[in-house]
C-alpha cells in the first residue's frame, strides 16, 4: 500500500513537424493509501500516458511524481515496486502460466545463478528462495482460480484466464502500487462485468492501491473509490462516482459520465427561465441573464400530454424496448432530446406521436458555454 | 477441393521430375562412391555410361577415403573433422549472438542515427565477398592471424547483415507491451534481449544456425585462403587433398566417399530443424 501524488505533471512530445504535443497538461493528484483510483476519458485524453508515467514507462517532462512521498521521476520502472497490467496482458508467450508469475519474483531473488550459489555457499538461502517463490505463485494461483492451469502456456488460454494470469503476475510480487491499462477491453461483455466484480473483490482482500485506466464510463463508475476525469491532457473532475453523476464539474463531464448521456441544450438563462429556439423552462432559480447550456439527465425527463403546461412539443423519433424501461428519443425545437421511462409509461408510446416532454427544475444543471463549461 | 486425375497426374509428374533432377547429382555422387577406382574415374571422365547402380560395390572405400584423408593416416580426417567442428560451432554461436544482439537493437532502441547505421548496414549486403578479400587478408595478416582460426571465427561475432535484418524484422513485431512488462518485472536491456526476445525468435535462429552451419562447414575459399597447414584444414579443404594439382582424378571413388561424409550432417541437421521451423511459423500464428 502507498499513496500516489502528482504536482503539476505534463507530458509534451515533439509531434510531426516540431509542433509540441501536449499529451499530459498539469495534472494534480493525490491518491491515497488502499484507494480504488480510476482514470476515466475518451481516447486520446491522456488517461494512459498518465498511468505510464506513474509507471516510469514514459519519461515526465514536468512536475512532480511521488510514491509514498518519495520523488520517483527519474526512478527507472523496476525500482518502483509497482505492478502493470496491460490491455493485451503482455504474457510471455514462451512461459507457461506457473512462470509468468513467478518471474517477477524470479528477477528480484538474491541469488539468481545456482551455480553461484553453490560456489559461495549459499545453496540452502537459494533452495529457501526458490521454496518462497513456489508457494507465493501457489498462493496467489490458488486466490485466482489458476492452480489447474499453471502448467499450460498462454496460447492454451482463454482470455478470461489470460487476463487473470496477468493480474496474477502482477499480485505475486506484492507491490506498493498496482496499475492497471484497461485491463478489460479484450474481454467479452458479459465476462467483462464477471472479471469488474472480482477485481472489485480483489482490491478489497488486498487493499491495495490501484490506479485503473478505462474509456468505458460505465466500468469506471463500478470499480472507482475515486473517480478522475481526463479530457485533453486535463483533469477535468476528480471526485466520487456519485458525486461525479449528481453534481458534473462541467459540461463535458455531464457529457461523458452516465448512460444514456445527459441531455445538453444550448440557450440563454433570464430571471428563473432556460429559453432555446423560443421554448422556455423554468429553472427554478433567478438568475442574471446570460448565455449558457442546460442539461437534464435522460432518467429525469418525463412524457406528457401534448401542449401541458411547462413541456416542450416533441415528436416520438425512436423507441427502444429494454424490459424494464424504454428509451425514447425525441426530436423537439430543442433539437434530438432522449428520455428514459418505466416501461410501463411508454407502453402506448409509438414513433411519430406527438408527445409533450417535461422535468422538474431541481434536476437541471446549467453550465457555462463551451465545450467544457462550468457548472453554474 | 478435389483434384481431377488429370491434374494429379500432372502434379505428381512435375514434382518427381523436379526431385529427380535436384536427387540424381547426390544419387550419383553416393554411386560413384562406391565403385572401384576404374570404373569411378570412367564415368566421371564419361568414356562409362552412367551406372544407377554400382555392379560390385565397395564399402571399404569410405574407410579408405579416411584413412587417406590429409597427410597423415587416419589423424588427418580426424583433424579435419574437429576442425571443421570447431570453426563451425564457434561461428554459429557467433552469428547467432551477435546478428540477434544487434537486430534487437536496431528494433527496440532509440538512438541518434538508427535509421542511417541500418542503411548502411543493408548496404554491405551489396559488396561481394571478393571486394573485401584481399584488404581482409592484409588486416588479419598484421594481426598475425594466419593459419589459425581466427580470421574465420572472430567476423562471425559481429554479426551477418542479412541475420540482423531477420532479427529486426522478427523484434519488430513483438508487441511493445512485452517488452514494457519485462522493464516493471526488474530486467534491463541484455536481460530482455537474454530472457525474452532469444526464446521468442527461435524460428529465426533455427534458420540463421541451419543457414551458418551449412555455409560454414562446406567453406572452401575461406580456409583455403587463411589456412595454411595440413593439420589446421577443414574438411572442405582436406576433400581438395584428393585432387593432385594438376587436376588428376586417379582418387575420385575416396573423393567422392568423403565428399557423402562431409555432407552428412548438413542433411541431418537440415531435416532435425525442420520441425522448428514449421514449429516456429505455427507459434508465430497464435498471438501469445
Amino acid at each position: 500500500m502507498a499513496t500516489v501524488t502528482l504536482t503539476k505533471v505534463d507530458k509534451v512530445y515533439a509531434g510531426a513537424n516540431g509542433a509540441e504535443v501536449r499529451a499530459v497538461d498539469g495534472v494534480d493528484l493525490a491518491i491515497r493509501h488502499g484507494e480504488f483510483c480510476v482514470l476515466v476519458g475518451p481516447s486520446g485524453c491522456g488517461k494512459s500516458t498518465t498511468l505510464r508515467m506513474i509507471a516510469g514507462l514514459e519519461e515526465i517532462t514536468a512536475g512532480v511524481l511521488e510514491i509514498d512521498g518519495a520523488r520517483v521521476n527519474d526512478l527507472p520502472a523496476k525500482d518502483r515496486d509497482i505492478a502493470f497490467v496491460f490491455q493485451n496482458y503482455a504474457l510471455y508467450p514462451h512461459l507457461t502460466v506457473g512462470e509468468n508469475i513467478a518471474f517477477g519474483l524470479e528477477t528480484r531473488r538474491t541469488h539468481r545463478s545456482a551455480l553461484a550459489a553453490a560456489l559461495s555457499g549459499a545453496a540452502g538461502a537459494r533452495a529457501a528462495e526458490t521454496a518462497e517463490i513456489k508457494t507465493r505463485v501457489a498462493e496467489v494461483s490458488k486466490t485466482l482460480g489458476l492452480d489447474t492451469l499453471l502448467h499450460r502456456y498462454p496460447r492454451e488460454l482463454s482470455g478470461g484466464q489470460r487476463q487473470r494470469v496477468a493480474v496474477g503476475r502482477a499480485i505475486a510480487r506484492d507491490p506498493k502500487v498496482f496499475l492497471f491499462d484497461e485491463p478489460l477491453s479484450n474481454l467479452d461483455a458479459r465476462l467483462r462485468i464477471e472479471t469488474r466484480t472480482e477485481l472489485r473483490m480483489l482490491h478489497r482482500r488486498l487493499g491495495a492501491t490501484i490506479v485503473y485506466v478505462t474509456h468505458d464510463q460505465e466500468e469506471a463508475m463500478t470499480l472507482a473509490d475515486r473517480l478522475v476525469v481526463m479530457h485533453k491532457g486535463k483533469i477535468q473532475q476528480n471526485a466520487s462516482a456519485q458525486e461525479c453523476y449528481d453534481l458534473p464539474a462541467n459540461r463535458f463531464v455531464a457529457g461523458f459520465i452516465g448512460t444514456p448521456p445527459m441531455n445538453i441544450v444550448d440557450g440563454r438563462v433570464e430571471g428563473g427561465e432556460f429559453e432555446s429556439n423560443g421554448v422556455r423552462m423554468p429553472v427554478g432559480r433567478l438568475m442574471a441573464p446570460r448565455s449558457c447550456a442546460l442539461g437534464v439527465r435522460p432518467d429525469r425527463m418525463r412524457l406528457v400530454r401534448p401542449n401541458s403546461d411547462h413541456s416542450i412539443a416533441a415528436t416520438v423519433a425512436a423507441v427502444e424496448r429494454l424490459g424494464d424501461r424504454t428509451d425514447i428519443a425525441l426530436d423537439s425545437p430543442w433539437g434530438r432530446l432522449l428520455a428514459r421511462v418505466n416501461a410501463d409509461d411508454a407502453a402506448h408510446v409509438r414513433e411519430t406521436d406527438a408527445v409533450g416532454v417535461a422535468f422538474d427544475a431541481a434536476h437541471v444543471h446549467l453550465f457555462a458555454p463551451g465545450e467544457c463549461g462550468a457548472r453554474i | 477441393m478435389k483434384r481431377s486425375p488429370l491434374a494429379s497426374a500432372i502434379l505428381w509428374f512435375v514434382l518427381i521430375m523436379g526431385t529427380a533432377a535436384f536427387v540424381f547429382p547426390l544419387w550419383w555422387m553416393a554411386v560413384v562412391s562406391l565403385e572401384t577406382p576404374a570404373r569411378a574415374e570412367a564415368a566421371v571422365t564419361g568414356s562409362a555410361g552412367i551406372a544407377l547402380f554400382p555392379p560390385d560395390p565397395q564399402p571399404a572405400n569410405y574407410l579408405d577415403a579416411i584413412r587417406e584423408t590429409g597427410s597423415t593416416p587416419w589423424m588427418g580426417f580426424i583433424d579435419a573433422l574437429s576442425n571443421s567442428i570447431v570453426v563451425t560451432v564457434l561461428v554459429v554461436i557467433g552469428t547467432v549472438l551477435s546478428s540477434s544482439l544487434v537486430g534487437y537493437a536496431f528494433a527496440r532502441l532509440r538512438f541518434r542515427g538508427s535509421t542511417p547505421l541500418f542503411l548502411v548496414m543493408l548496404g554491405t549486403m551489396m559488396l561481394p565477398g571478393q571486394v573485401t578479400m584481399i584488404p581482409l587478408f592484409l588486416l588479419f595478416r598484421q594481426f598475425g592471424w594466419i593459419d589459425s582460426i581466427l580470421p574465420l571465427v572472430v567476423p562471425a561475432f559481429f554479426g551477418n547483415a542479412f541475420f540482423i535484418f531477420m532479427y529486426r524484422q522478427f523484434i519488430a513485431q513483438v508487441p511493445e507491451s512485452l517488452v514494457e512488462a519485462a522493464r516493471v518485472d526488474g530486467l534491463g536491456h541484455l536481460a530482455i534481449w537474454w530472457k525474452i526476445m532469444l526464446p521468442l525468435c527461435r524460428p529465426v535462429t533455427a534458420i540463421c544456425a541451419v543457414f551458418t552451419f551449412i555455409g560454414t562447414w562446406n567453406d572452401f575459399l575461406a580456409p583455403l585462403i587463411y589456412l595454411h597447414s595440413d593439420e589446421n584444414a577443414t574438411l572442405a579443404v582436406a576433400l581438395n587433398g584428393f585432387k593432385n594439382q594438376y587436376g588428376g582424378l586417379e582418387d575420385v571413388h575416396l573423393l567422392m566417399a568423403l565428399s557423402v561424409l562431409t555432407m552428412l550432417p548438413c542433411i541431418i541437421l537440415f531435416i532435425a530443424a525442420q520441425k522448428t521451423f514449421v514449429e516456429g511459423l505455427a507459434r508465430g500464428a497464435v498471438k501469445g
